[in-house]
């Protein structure tokens, strides 16, 4: 509700970033395009991590695991077995959703630093499962997967692609508003506070979590689908250790609980390492220099709507923030 | 929620038959009984550490009964957890008060109403019309909720920061919401000045009179005694008494091991 309601700061960035995908999509260069498409893309699992972590306060590290279900289920069906890789999205889409009821349960068990704990394990493992197995064609990966295709329209065309991976993008924030301003997304914001209250009233606290993780890993294997399908390449550094964290940097950075914050966080998280690029060996100093900046002006993010430092309190330990 | 089963003035309501509890060597409660029956108002005294809070957490399934058996509407529910103990009609509150923060005052009571929500994800991502109903009718109610709490100019602020008075207030409006058969009051008047307690004396005997039985937990014995129905005394894990009001006050054990200090002898006066 309050937390939820667009502020005109955030509808005003909405509308920006809208008029640069038109802007991009007419008159863009290739590497705009590019650029678009994987903010779009990376948007979708920070929104899909904003449900889990933002609205139901489940601090999971494993959604590139549910992306690395997505890219390499279509990768490895469409290239390997040649599945249409429609049917091979919507596949991975169902293993990912039996991923998530199989390991949700006992899991989302787990509080806080364990949880945290639970699910960097989940995602190293993903990561180390991709770089060890034959079957993911190991460190090489998989190259050459085949396009999306409707009839005879191809999405080679980077703009049709950048119009797909925004449609994406738009659904998932579209989906996280519409539960998060409901009597669902109230009980997921109870209970990532007060579970022992919100079970006390009645609120089914396991089941309001698992249906959490199952929508955000829907979401992560969809864009972890069109990622593969957008750069036809699979391999297990999209799924390494570094890409967990840069999509907590890309919520944080975002806001918490913001409706636009995912976009904005990618944007950031994706562009500034490019921008700063002329710093050549101080590249990697110069975007953590600028990355802790922010985190210090605004706690909460750009547009986050925790208050306070709780947003970062429910992730950091407090030794680290004791100084400020 | 759970209108199969019988209701009526001769529903047997919540009981606890010989409920013990121990923690590690600790007896915390020793073979109590206590039935609590729909629209009365059932006092629940003692000193401190005599067990009162540990029978709510058993009653309301947050602690699991070492030995007896805790039954609502005549069915056992010593094994069900916390929901589904809220589910089957049993509300509570906590001796802290409890807040959710991060939601506002108004959210606070909406979530009370949780169990009452009848639209699931399809109808809410799809905005349908009888969702859309719903969720208006319910803010609507949970509005004037606020408003017979005297809460409604605080709706829009954050739970968090309200004052201690009006926390007690929402904590109950938020039970209260629930449309319970049997609420569990945890030292609801602790820290109340008389004007609050005495809002509070009129929202529990409202409470009763529209069929909810009403389990109250309070230091206050005045307070306490005022308004029930039934009286029970605990000391020691054990009931030492129950019974009519009256005849608990009479009650030379009740005298001896709790009422017996002076200044409960003043204000019984």
């Amino acid at each position: 509700m309050r937390e939820l309601r667009l502020s005109a700061m955030e509808v005003a960035t909405l509308l920006v970033i809208a008029a640069i995908v038109v802007w991009a999509a007419l008159f863009g260069s290739r590497l705009a395009l590019y650029d678009l498409t994987i903010i779009a893309l990376y948007a979708t699992v920070v929104t899909s991590l904003n449900l889990l972590l933002g609205l139901a306060g489940q601090a999971s590290f494993a959604q590139t695991t549910f992306m690395a279900i997505g890219g390499y289920g279509l990768a490895v069906m469409a290239k390997t077995y040649g599945v249409n890789p429609w049917l091979a999205i919507a596949l991975s889409l169902l293993l990912s959703v039996g991923l998530a009821l199989l390991i949700g349960k006992p899991l989302l068990r787990l509080r806080g630093h364990y949880l945290s704990m639970g699910t960097v394990a989940l995602a190293l493992g993903t990561a180390s499962f991709a770089n060890a197995s034959s079957f993911t064609n190991g460190g090489w990966g998989i190259g050459g997967v085949p396009a999306l295709t409707i009839g005879g329209f191809s999405f080679r065309n980077s703009v049709a692609f950048l119009v797909l991976a925004w449609a994406l993008c738009a659904a998932s924030l579209l989906v996280y508003r519409l539960l998060g301003d409901s009597h669902i997304g109230r009980a997921w914001r109870a209970l990532s506070t007060r579970q022992d209250i919100s079970a006390s009233l009645g609120i089914d606290v396991p089941r309001y979590k698992l249906i959490a993780l199952v929508i955000a890993a829907m979401m992560a294997s969809l864009a972890g689908s069109l990622y593969v399908a957008y750069t036809r390449f699979v391999g297990p550094d999209l799924y390494d250790i570094s890409q967990v964290i840069n999509l907590m940097f890309m919520l944080f950075v975002g806001g918490l609980r913001s409706t636009v914050g995912p976009i904005i966080g990618a944007a950031f998280v994706i562009l500034v390492p490019q921008a700063v690029s002329g710093f050549e060996h101080y590249q990697n100093l110069v975007f953590f220099g600028l990355l802790l900046l922010v985190i210090l002006l605004r706690p909460a993010g750009a547009f986050g709507r925790v208050r306070g430092q709780r947003a970062l309190e429910s992730i950091l330990p407090s030794w680290l923030l004791r100084w400020r | 929620m759970g209108s199969t089963v019988a209701q009526g003035p001769d529903e047997p309501g919540l009981e606890l038959v010989d409920v013990s509890k121990t923690f590690g060597g600790l007896t915390a409660v020793s073979s109590a009984s206590l039935t609590l029956r729909p629209g009365t108002v059932h006092g629940l005294i003692g000193p401190n550490g005599a067990g009162k809070s540990t029978l709510i957490g058993i009653a309301s399934g947050f602690i699991k009964p070492s030995s007896g058996q805790v039954r609502l509407a005549g069915r056992d529910i010593s094994t069900l957890d916390p929901t589904r103990v809220a589910q089957l009609g049993l509300a509570r509150t906590f001796q802290q008060a409890t807040p959710i923060t991060g939601l506002t005052v108004l959210e606070n009571v909406m979530v009370g109403m949780h169990l009452h929500y009848r639209s699931g994800i399809a109808a809410v991502l799809f905005r349908t019309p009888s969702m859309r109903r719903e969720a208006r009718e319910r803010e609507a109610a949970a509005r004037s909720m606020l408003e017979n709490f005297e809460l409604g100019a605080d709706a829009d602020t954050d739970a968090a920061d309200l004052p201690f008075g009006k926390l007690r207030f929402l904590e109950i409006a938020r039970a209260v919401v629930m449309q319970p058969r049997l609420l569990l009051l945890d030292e609801p008047a602790a820290g109340l000045n008389a004007i609050e307690t005495e809002r509070l004396a009129a929202i529990i005997r409202v409470q009763a009179a529209q069929g909810t039985g009403i389990l109250l937990v309070d230091h206050d014995v005045p307070f306490v005694f005022s308004l029930c129905d039934h009286v029970t005394v605990m000391n020691f894990g054990s009931v030492i008494a129950s019974g009519k009001p009256d005849d608990v006050y009479r009650d030379a054990a009740v005298r001896e091991a709790y009422l017996g200090d002076e200044t409960a002898e003043e204000t019984a006066a």
